[in-house]
């Protein structure tokens, strides 16, 4: 489970991206979190990567309490969250196969476990084909499945999305959501942060709306609701 | 860390250099420019060391002795010579031996001197010291004074100050030299570990968010840097030898040098390049790994 406990989030230069927010996340839910830029989406993001610290208010992740967390723990703690984002972050020296395999390598998997796993992972989001090719030779929907492949590869109970479909054309996008939504029918919760609107609309899961850092809305099978 | 982990960021190590290899060549290029510019002031300043030293080693003292000493004392005064300190050599000559050179050494006017022969030979009995360096002379001089064998003891002060200063200049000076240049050396290979780093910060970046812990991010990079170190460390001390050994063929096969005097040769090539080749690899290494680690600090902090 994910509990924002009146999470308060200022950034140094004053501006204040979240404001007393509350928001709780049961395991194996889909939440879309949505809003106009600025909103705080993206914050949500990094506040649950830990890669920043709230100004006040507490998180817990799976009755963790993230602020408690020291900091050699973190990377134990981010082995547990799948992640994507809008430009993919695959890295560049190393193939679709290499990437994928290297979350396994960094959690000291066995050579065995990654060769198994790996190929059936890369199967499932349909890029056995192109396990040899790197990042630069890959459309942005190849790269957002590979990104994808490296982020469910170790069965995370959590997958985070930061507008995943954001760089990608509306077709490409649906793939996307297709094997996000697929991941979650494995158990796994997904927080996606997006702005797009045709997407929500369709796929009739928890919208968590923002606006200058406050949740506004709230609904189960909701909308986008928002105008730009 | 289990072995396999090991095993891993080694072989990533070594892959990397490979991948990023235009970044690995320029990073290479740099690290061995710089090494082979220090590589050569340290040739030459090992040389002119080694010269100042042959200098240093032909400072003479002699030691003149009063007439008619007996055998036995003047074998006596050269097991006292030989137990001072800083003589590399001594050598007695005597008033006969001291003649005939006299005669030889004025050549066809020789007959100038006809007129001395064993009976009225005017030269004394003398030791003739070779002194290690010119520190030694001053001591060896007065221990000879205080015998009371001796007549006179003759060195030339002003030679042996000026070789003194020389030397002490050149070492000095060559030291600074040599320095400034290891110090500009680590400064570039620092810097140019620090760009290939800086290249690649979105990359550490990204694996901090898949969960990878500070070490096992560290590592590929530290072999990398560890690499891109000892390599150029290689490739400059490849060069410096080439143009090193190329420097020797010439100075040895040009018959108008090889009557200079010895003072004047230049050290053998394998004298020069083991240290030469230590110091770098020592340098390059060691600063490739501080380099990467100090590097990798602030990107590490996501």
């Amino acid at each position: 489970m994910i509990q924002f406990a009146n999470v308060t989030k200022e950034y140094d230069n004053g501006l204040r991206a979240l404001n007393d927010v509350n928001l709780a996340v049961q395991n194996g839910e889909f939440v879309f979190i949505v809003g106009p830029s600025g909103a705080g989406k993206s914050t949500l993001i990094k506040l649950l990567l830990k890669e920043i610290e709230p100004t006040s208010g507490k998180l817990f992740v799976d009755d963790v309490d993230l602020s408690q967390m020291k900091r050699r723990d973190i990377p134990f703690y981010r082995r547990n969250i799948g992640v994507v984002f809008q430009d993919f972050r695959l890295l560049s020296d190393k193939t679709v196969y290499e990437n994928v395999a290297y979350a396994m390598e960094i959690i000291e998997a066995s050579g065995k476990a990654i060769r198994r796993q790996v190929p059936a992972v890369l199967s499932m989001v349909g890029l056995a084909s192109k396990a040899n090719s790197y990042p630069s030779q890959l459309s942005g929907g190849e790269q957002q499945r590979t990104a994808l492949a490296r982020a469910l590869v170790n069965n995370p109970s959590i997958l985070l999305a930061d507008e995943p479909t954001g760089n990608l054309d509306s077709a490409t996008a649906a793939d996307i959501m297709k094997i996000i939504n697929m991941i979650n029918h494995r158990g796994t919760t997904v927080l996606m942060a997006t702005h797009a609107k045709e997407i929500v609309n369709t796929m009739k899961k928890r919208v968590v709306t923002f606006q200058k850092g406050v949740v506004v809305s709230d609904m189960e099978k909701g909308e986008y609701f928002f105008e730009d | 860390m289990k072995i396999r982990t090991w095993k891993r960021m080694v072989k990533q190590g070594f892959r990397n250099l490979f991948r990023n290899r235009i970044m690995s060549l320029a990073s290479v290029s740099a690290i061995a420019a710089a090494l082979f510019v220090l590589g050569l002031v340290l040739a030459v300043v090992m040389n002119m060391n080694n010269m100042v030293s042959g200098l240093e080693s032909k400072v003479e003292v002699t030691v003149f002795l009063k007439e008619n000493i007996r055998q036995a004392d003047i074998d006596n005064l050269d097991r006292q010579i030989n137990s001072w300190e800083g003589i590399s050599e001594r050598q007695f000559i005597s008033r006969q031996e001291a003649l005939n050179t006299w005669k030889e050494e004025w050549g066809d006017k020789r007959y100038l001197l006809d007129g001395y022969n064993e009976e009225n030979n005017p030269l004394p009995d003398s030791f003739r010291i070779t002194v290690e360096k010119p520190e030694f002379v001053e001591e060896i001089v007065e221990k000879a004074k205080k015998s009371s064998m001796v007549e006179k003891v003759q060195y030339s002060k002003d030679v042996v100050d000026s070789i003194t200063n020389i030397a002490s200049t050149a070492r000095v000076f060559g030291l600074m030299i040599v320095g400034v240049l290891i110090a500009m050396a680590m400064v570039i290979i620092h810097n140019t570990i620090r760009i290939s780093v800086y290249s690649r910060r979105r990359e550490i970046n990204i694996m901090k968010y898949i969960g990878a812990t500070d070490w096992y991010i560290r590592w590929p990079f530290l072999m990398e840097g560890m690499l891109l170190g000892l390599i150029g460390a290689v490739v400059s001390g490849g060069l410096i030898g080439l143009v090193y050994s190329l420097l020797e063929k010439r100075m040895s096969s040009s018959p108008a040098q090889s009557n200079l005097l010895s003072l004047f040769q230049i050290l053998p090539l394998n004298i020069i390049l083991y240290p030469i080749l230590a110091l770098f690899i020592v340098v390059g290494g060691i600063v490739g790994i501080s380099a990467s680690l100090l590097s990798m600090r602030k990107h590490l902090r996501v």
